[in-house]
């Protein structure tokens, strides 16, 4: 659904594939969407983007859709609009079968571009990438974002046109003016209301709010625009795929939850490009990928296909990316671990924190590298997370003793809880082997997990009495737990004891019959016995 | 005037022949036992290589003893609704005193007594004592074993749970396969669409009025029969020894009575011993939403049958030419299998005789080695393994969850 908010415009700007179409080039270009029942949707009156200025009424005809006029918004650079300065109020543009497509037929025909030539091959627009593209399902073709007559079948003819335009061809239009141009329709609530009843339309205005957009108002194209995420690889590869523009919910998109990571890798992880790139005056190491793929998030979305564990955007925005705050990092992991921070927040802990500069969660758990917890994290032990700050004689932060034995207890008691579920667990699984009926209490001992769970969860208000209780609650169930189990093994000894016993006298009765039966004569038939067969 | 003198309770006939005569006297006279205990004197059972088939009937009639009396101890506590027969059951092996013992028994008894049932008719058919004038011996004995799997099938939904539940949905979804009257056997079966609370109550109507009360008749029928006809001699006896009046033989009472007792006593420790090593295990209780379990199977007794359907395509003679549904075949074959039992006294014509029925043999010998490699190619089948990413975690076994 979010790519559904980007999709209108932008797909068709991509310089690597731009279309050689020659109409004049259009800076409002109409989204002239092509429904199945080729209603004519008819160019826009001048609208801006939602962040500057509301959108005007769009035309009256119910059957058009009204695309917002193309406006360079005021902070965008001026060195990265020289065509859409140029480029018109409206311009209305009437529906032409994809047969009498002039853009289609020569863009999306393999034999038309030598594939030995990459600078020509790259023209060619496999047609079925181009129409898995959401704009091309909505309606939209080429002449709706490139401008340009695809009436024309002169091959140069579109090139001269002023209303042509693509990404890097020319100077008409610069990967700079990407954000801008989608967000003439993605900004555009009314014009976004034909494709979407609620659509989100505030992609633009988080987008200069991001590291990228912010560096690309400094004049730094080398940062991601819409196109960087959302359209599929394209560039020279043969096996390429560009206009192919999905929904986020598509697994096929980069932008599916899977894939998030992936494609912000491509720029992430590349030491070249995050060359000489700072945050908080540290430089971009580039090893956030790998580190998150090794952390519980990752492992669980990549390894066990949990879609609700977190990836890039989940933390740092989409549109908006930027790193959470120090301040903000509890709220970003409270995003889904509610509870946790909810009791964090009311720690004392929280505050000294903040005074000092600890980013919250990450202070302990990290950030990207976040490991599966465990109870040894608790303590102080070497590898926990308390004797960091809390360790006899090397405190920091003013941490104090008390904090150490107070951890010291939380670790001991939620061990104990562990193990004691650990042996009730052991007890009814070798009870249950020996075929005694211990459903009942296997059950019951989810209810000393949940407790230890709520425990570990208590953990994170530091509070000893507060753990203590939900410790308390799950060692009460282990105790009930563990004595049925036993009872079960006692009853199991108790059944073979008394088999042994029984069969005693089983054994004695039938080698008294055998006895008897060997010296009992046995007579003959009565003369009067009958002759049956 | 003194008080009036007390009658002799004790008549003085009973005096002088002794309490033990006068009591059994009393029971003789008044139920006519006179004539049983002229029948138990007069009942001799042959002696020859084989005759520890007849041990058979007897240690049938045994279990069939224990299952009327450990199912009646179950039923004491059973509650046959789908809310609380898990429930019941589950409370019987944990919590009524020796509950586990009976239900135990119960199950393993029946198991047994389905075993010796398919060994006594095996037997029968071996020595040919199905022949005249005893068919209606072996039409009841046929009919028994109907009965006792029915017995099986419905007793085996009881606990309501999970591979229950499914086995009969599977069971009784053959049903549906029988030609014309499929649709309606399968609603009468289930008593509806679907395997639900009126397929339990039904079942256990079944399982404790219908099917005891018939197998009661049938088993006084079956065991008249045997008395009326006498037990019957082996052929080759007769020839050997000139008529069946010849042969050796042994009193019913106390020889042959004693000989049975050892395997009574025998089968008494056997379940015993099973019930307390391998008690029968109770599952988790059913879930009509939940997942089929990945190893339904019905009880063994069933599984040549169960294999069979699942072996037979979808359709013959093939895909293309759907003439029938493999399903329908296969049950029209059992069917037919069924009634070809049913008919063996009719079929050996020589029985009387005594000339060879090297047809029917053969079909015997083929069909007996169909059940035995069909049962144990479903119990060499492994069941499909479920991918481990959908295997429920452990409640307890995860301690190291995340919080």
């Amino acid at each position: 659904m979010k790519t559904t908010l980007f999709l209108l415009t932008f797909a068709l700007l991509s310089g690597w594939a731009g279309l050689a179409g020659s109409a004049a080039f259009n800076p409002e270009p109409t989204a002239t969407a092509r429904s199945a029942d080729d209603k004519k949707l008819a160019a826009p009156a001048e609208t801006k983007p939602a962040e500057s200025k509301p959108a005007e009424k769009p035309t009256e005809k119910p059957a058009e859709i009204t695309p917002p006029a193309s406006k360079p918004p005021a902070s965008k650079p001026a060195e990265t609009k020289p065509v859409a300065a140029k480029m018109p109020a409206v311009i209305e543009i009437k529906p032409i079968p994809d047969a009498d497509n002039s853009c289609i037929i020569c863009h999306t025909t393999p034999d038309s571009w030598d594939p030995k030539d990459p600078s020509q091959y790259k023209f060619y627009i496999p047609a079925d990438s181009i129409k898995n593209d959401l704009h091309w399902r909505k309606g939209l073709r080429c002449q709706d974002c490139h401008g340009g007559d695809p009436t024309m079948l002169d091959p140069k003819a579109h090139q001269a046109k002023d209303d042509f335009h693509t990404v890097n061809r020319d100077g008409r239009l610069s990967p700079a003016d990407v954000p801008d141009f989608c967000g003439r329709c993605h900004s555009n609530i009314e014009y976004m209301r034909h494709f979407n009843p609620s659509p989100r339309t505030d992609q633009l205005a988080e987008y200069w709010t991001s590291g990228h957009g912010k560096h690309l108002k400094k004049g730094d194209v080398n940062v991601a625009t819409c196109i960087s995420c959302h359209d599929q690889p394209h560039g020279d590869a043969i096996d390429r795929k560009p206009h192919g523009i999905r929904p986020v919910n598509e697994p096929a998109s980069p932008v599916y939850h899977t894939k998030v990571a992936e494609t912000c890798k491509k720029c992430h992880s590349d030491k070249e490009l995050m060359k000489g790139r700072m945050y908080n005056g540290k430089p971009l190491l580039c090893d956030e990928y790998d580190n998150w793929k090794k952390s519980v998030h990752g492992k669980a979305l990549l390894e066990k296909g949990d879609l609700s564990a977190p990836t890039c955007n989940n933390c740092h925005g989409n549109h908006g990316a930027a790193p959470p705050q120090m301040d903000s990092v509890a709220n970003a992991c409270g995003a889904c671990h509610g509870k946790i921070a909810a009791l964090f927040s009311q720690t004392k802990m929280r505050h000294k924190f903040e005074a000092v500069g600890l980013p919250g969660c990450a202070a302990c758990h990290g950030n990207h590298e976040i490991r599966q917890p465990s109870d040894d994290f608790l303590g102080m032990k070497q590898g926990a997370f308390c004797i960091r700050c809390h360790e006899p004689g090397k405190e920091k932060y003013g941490a104090t003793l008390a904090g150490a034995q107070a951890a010291e207890a939380i670790h001991a008691g939620l061990a104990q809880l562990k193990n004691g579920i650990l042996h009730a667990d052991e007890t009814l699984a070798e009870a249950e082997r020996k075929g005694m009926e211990v459903s009942e209490p296997k059950f019951n001992l989810q209810k000393a997990s949940d407790a230890l769970t709520n425990a570990r969860t208590q953990v994170h208000s530091f509070k000893v009495d507060v753990v203590k209780k939900a410790l308390g609650d799950g060692e009460s169930v282990v105790k009930e737990v563990q004595g049925k189990a036993d009872h079960a093994l006692e009853e199991y000894q108790y059944r073979r004891y008394w088999l042994a016993v029984s069969l005693v006298p089983i054994l004695i009765v039938i080698g008294l019959l055998v006895l008897y039966i060997r010296v009992l004569p046995i007579p003959e038939k009565p003369a009067d016995a009958s002759d049956e067969s | 005037m003194s008080p009036a003198k007390p009658e002799n309770p004790i008549p003085d006939e009973l005096k002088a022949q002794g309490w033990k005569e006068a009591v059994k006297a009393f029971f003789f006279e008044r139920l006519g036992l006179d004539s049983a205990a002229a029948l138990a004197a007069h009942k001799r059972v042959p002696i020859h290589s084989r005759e520890l088939f007849y041990f058979l009937g007897g240690m049938a009639l045994f279990l069939f003893g224990i299952q009327v009396v450990t199912g009646i101890l179950l039923s004491l506590y059973y509650k046959p609704s789908p809310d609380q027969a898990f429930e019941s059951v589950r409370s019987i092996v944990t919590e009524v005193d020796f509950g586990w013992l009976f239900r135990s028994i119960h199950s393993w008894s029946a198991n047994l007594l389905i075993g010796v049932l398919f060994l006594h008719i095996l037997t029968t058919y071996i020595m040919r004592a199905y022949r005249g004038p005893r068919e209606f011996t072996w039409w009841t004995g046929v009919a028994l074993l109907g009965v006792f799997m029915t017995f099986g099938f419905s007793g085996y939904l009881l606990p309501w749970n999970q591979l229950a539940y499914f086995a009969t949905s599977v069971g009784t979804a053959i049903a549906e396969n029988v030609p014309v009257i499929g649709k309606y056997l399968l609603l009468m079966a289930r008593g509806g669409e679907n395997v639900t609370g009126d397929t339990l109550a039904r079942f256990y109507a079944l399982h404790v009025v219908i099917l005891p009360l018939t197998a009661l008749a049938l088993v006084g029928v079956h065991l008249y029969l045997v008395q009326k006809h006498e037990i019957s001699v082996p052929q080759d006896m007769i020839k050997k020894y000139g008529s069946a009046k010849k042969a050796p033989s042994m009193p019913f009472v106390p020889h042959f009575l004693f000989r049975d007792m050892v395997g009574w006593y025998l089968a008494l420790g056997i379940l015993a011993a099973l019930a307390a090593l391998s008690p029968t295990d109770l599952g988790q209780k059913a879930d009509p939403f939940g997942s089929a379990p990945p190893n339904i199977k019905p009880e063994w007794y069933f599984l040549f049958m169960f294999q069979a359907l699942k072996d037979l395509p979808a359709y013959l003679p093939s895909e293309n030419h759907k003439w029938i549904e493999g399903e329908t075949l296969g049950i029209l074959f059992f069917g037919f299998v069924g009634l070809i039992v049913a008919m063996v006294p009719l079929l050996d014509r020589g029985a009387a005789s005594g000339r060879p029925r090297r047809v029917l043999n053969f079909f015997a010998a083929v069909f007996v080695a169909f059940i035995i490699f069909m049962t144990a190619r479903s119990l060499m089948m492994k069941p499909p393994q479920n991918p481990p990413a959908q295997a429920p975690p452990a409640a307890a076994a995860n301690p190291e969850g995340t919080s």
